[in-house]
């Protein structure tokens, strides 16, 4: 039933966090997603940056080239032109320069075999140009200006440069196509990134939809539950109550039985053992027949008729006497019990020194009569409760002490006591014969006993204390070891509320 | 007792061994009164009321009355007797029961109840309670009743 109950209530539950777990999992692989694209992204853009840098090195070495290229040319014709020496100078220098730029361009773009190829033709071209050069300045340092002036009309000067020209011209717009592709690629790149990142975005943000959904739903089932487990607490609360109502209700039902039944019960028993004495008188009656015939005229007399009225009839009313005795006894125990159980307790407060000391005066008696004193250990504390009760609680642990002593060594019976917080707990113990463990809980039931029967009693005494400590709130307990003595524990409520106490 | 006022004892007892031992008992004590028996209320009260030999139109009496009857409480009966109107209330009514409970024995003597007497179980005591109830019986003087 429960088991059933159990799986139907865990099952919902096995869901929706089934679903939950799918859910974020869902939303982590788009998050991850996501940070694989950025990442892909960054890299894909630093190395575009890269490209870039190196397209714009690669121009800026390609328009250096150039520069010299330009400048040298310019110094020669100055030089060819005035024939001062600076121009000269500055021209040689200048060319010098040109051989590590086409270097460097040469380096930049070592990896592209059109600019490779672009560069070779350069470097024929400028060769030629600077040998053309040489020539002329050569020329015109040797005074044979006009030799040189006519050389440079005659070469080919002008055609190559613009050969190189060109050339540079073509490698820059190669290097710009370059990057405008690169350029092209990266921005698709992007694209994808965005789309990537959109998608995931949607992804991310329905999945926590879904999932805030089921959260929702699910706290809002907890709530539902733990709503519902209040109720029953509170109803349990109430159910308790009426429980406690309905225990009492039987317990006084209980009582005002064993009132009635006890009461109907002896109205028979009157019968049986008054019918008994007439019986017995009756035999009287019929031994003295037999007797008086035995005398006159023996021959009458039978075994059967001597036995019946010496040895058979008596015997049988005694046993039929002695089973009355004993029921109505015990009749009369559930009777005082019942009576008990009926009474109204009045708390009221209480020295229980003095009490003690009444029950030690009553009993001091019949203790030296047995040999044992009765030591009360003042102080004992106050508290409130009933009377009559306390009263007899103690009086009958004190008698049950006195009479249960062991024959070994002279009796000696303490009553204590102390309070904690709001309880009182009060001790009898004496050195007496002991109890033995498996009748621990058994001599607090009614009509049992323990040991050796050898005091008179019916076994009633320890459940008249105990039915006695429970409606005053209290319990009562034993330890005790066989042969060496006992302690009863008695422990009350300090104050014994008054209000609806019968029972 | 005397002769010439024949005091009827009525007994209203539902079980028949007790009323048997009774009234051995009440016989051993030398009480010769004719004694009238009845197990149930309602007949008791017809008796008393309406008999032309019962108490109400014959003559003085004296009631043993048990508590626990079949048809109604034996504290019925004595509220009856006892009533302001009754023509039997000045007739001695002797409780005899099984019941020792005090508030019972109170709500009897307050209703009007003469003497309550508790059935003691052990037949000893019982028998010797009867006995006295006898000696006490012929002692006592009823009053007549009241015959307007």
């Amino acid at each position: 039933m429960s088991g059933v109950l159990a799986q139907r209530i865990k099952s919902p539950e096995g869901h929706a966090r089934r679903f939950l777990v799918v859910c974020m999992v869902i939303g982590f692989a788009g998050l991850a997603l996501i940070g694989i694209a950025a990442a892909l992204l960054t890299a894909r853009t630093s190395e575009h940056t890269q490209w870039v840098n190196h397209s714009y090195q690669v121009e800026v070495s390609i328009g250096r080239l150039q520069a010299l290229i330009e400048q040298a040319e310019t110094t020669r014709r100055g030089y060819v032109l005035t024939g001062h020496t600076s121009y000269a100078d500055n021209a040689r220098a200048t060319a010098a320069r040109i051989g590590p730029a086409i270097e460097a361009v040469a380096a930049l773009t070592a990896d592209n075999s059109r600019q490779t190829a672009r560069i070779a033709g350069l470097r024929e071209q400028l060769a030629a140009i600077a040998a053309e050069q040489d020539k002329t300045i050569a020329l015109t340092r040797a005074g044979r200006r006009d030799e040189a002036v006519a050389s440079f009309a005659a070469e080919t000067g002008f055609r190559r440069m613009r050969a190189v020209r060109g050339l540079l011209a073509a490698m820059l717009a190669d290097e710009r196509s370059l990057l405008a592709a690169r350029d092209a690629a990266q921005q698709s790149g992007l694209q994808t990134f965005w789309i990537v990142l959109v998608a995931s975005g949607v992804l991310i943000v329905a999945v926590a939809a879904v999932s805030l959904a089921a959260i929702t739903r699910y706290t809002r089932d907890l709530t539902t539950a733990r709503d519902r487990l209040q109720l029953l607490n509170t109803d349990l609360e109430g159910a308790v109550a009426e429980r406690t109502a309905d225990l009492s209700r039987a317990n006084e039902e209980i009582q005002r039985f064993a009132y009635i039944v006890s009461h109907d019960l002896r109205s028979p028993l009157v019968n049986v053992m008054g019918f008994t004495s007439e019986l017995d008188a009756a035999r009287q009656s019929l031994a003295d027949l037999v007797d008086a015939a035995e005398q006159t005229s023996p021959e009458i007399v039978t075994d059967e008729a001597r036995l019946a009225a010496r040895e058979d009839l008596p015997e049988a009313i005694g046993f039929i006497r002695t089973s009355t005795q004993k029921m109505d006894r015990l009749i009369n125990a559930i009777l005082k019990l019942s009576r008990e159980g009926r009474r109204v307790m009045t708390p009221e407060k209480l020295p229980l020194d003095e009490i003690a000391a009444g029950v030690r005066d009553s009993l001091s008696h019949l203790a030296s009569d047995r040999g044992a004193e009765i030591i009360v250990d003042s102080p004992l504390p106050e508290l409130i409760s009933d009377r009559l009760a306390i009263e007899q609680i103690l009086s009958n642990l004190v008698e049950n002490a006195v009479k249960y002593l062991s024959p070994d060594r002279p009796g000696r019976i303490v009553i204590s006591g102390q309070r904690t917080r709001d309880r009182v707990m009060v001790e009898v113990s004496d050195n007496g014969r002991g109890i033995a463990a498996a009748d621990h809980s058994r001599i607090f039931d009614l009509f049992r006993r323990s040991g050796t029967q050898d005091q008179p009693g019916e076994g009633i005494g320890l459940a008249h204390v105990r039915a006695l400590a429970y409606r005053l709130g209290g319990t009562i307990d034993v330890t005790s070891t066989f042969g060496e003595g006992s302690i009863f524990r008695l422990s009350l409520p300090f104050s014994l509320p008054d209000a609806g106490t019968t029972a | 007792m005397n002769e010439h006022r024949s005091v009827s004892i009525i007994m209203i007892e539902d079980d028949e061994g007790h009323a048997r031992l009774i009234e051995k008992n009440i016989r051993r004590a030398g009480i010769l009164n004719d004694i009238k028996h009845f197990t149930d209320g309602t007949s008791a009260l017809d008796y008393l009321f309406k008999h032309a030999d019962g108490p109400a139109l014959n003559g003085p009496a004296l009631v043993l009355l048990d508590l626990n009857l079949p048809d109604m409480s034996g504290t019925d009966i004595l509220t009856k007797i006892k009533a302001e109107d009754s023509p039997v209330k000045r007739t001695p009514v002797v409780v005899l029961t099984t019941t020792d409970d005090k508030i019972e024995i109170q709500r009897c003597y307050d209703l009007g109840c003469n003497v309550y007497i508790t059935k003691p179980v052990n037949y000893e005591s019982f028998a010797q309670a009867i006995r006295q109830l006898g000696l006490f019986l012929s002692v006592i003087q009823v009053p007549d009743a009241i015959v307007d």
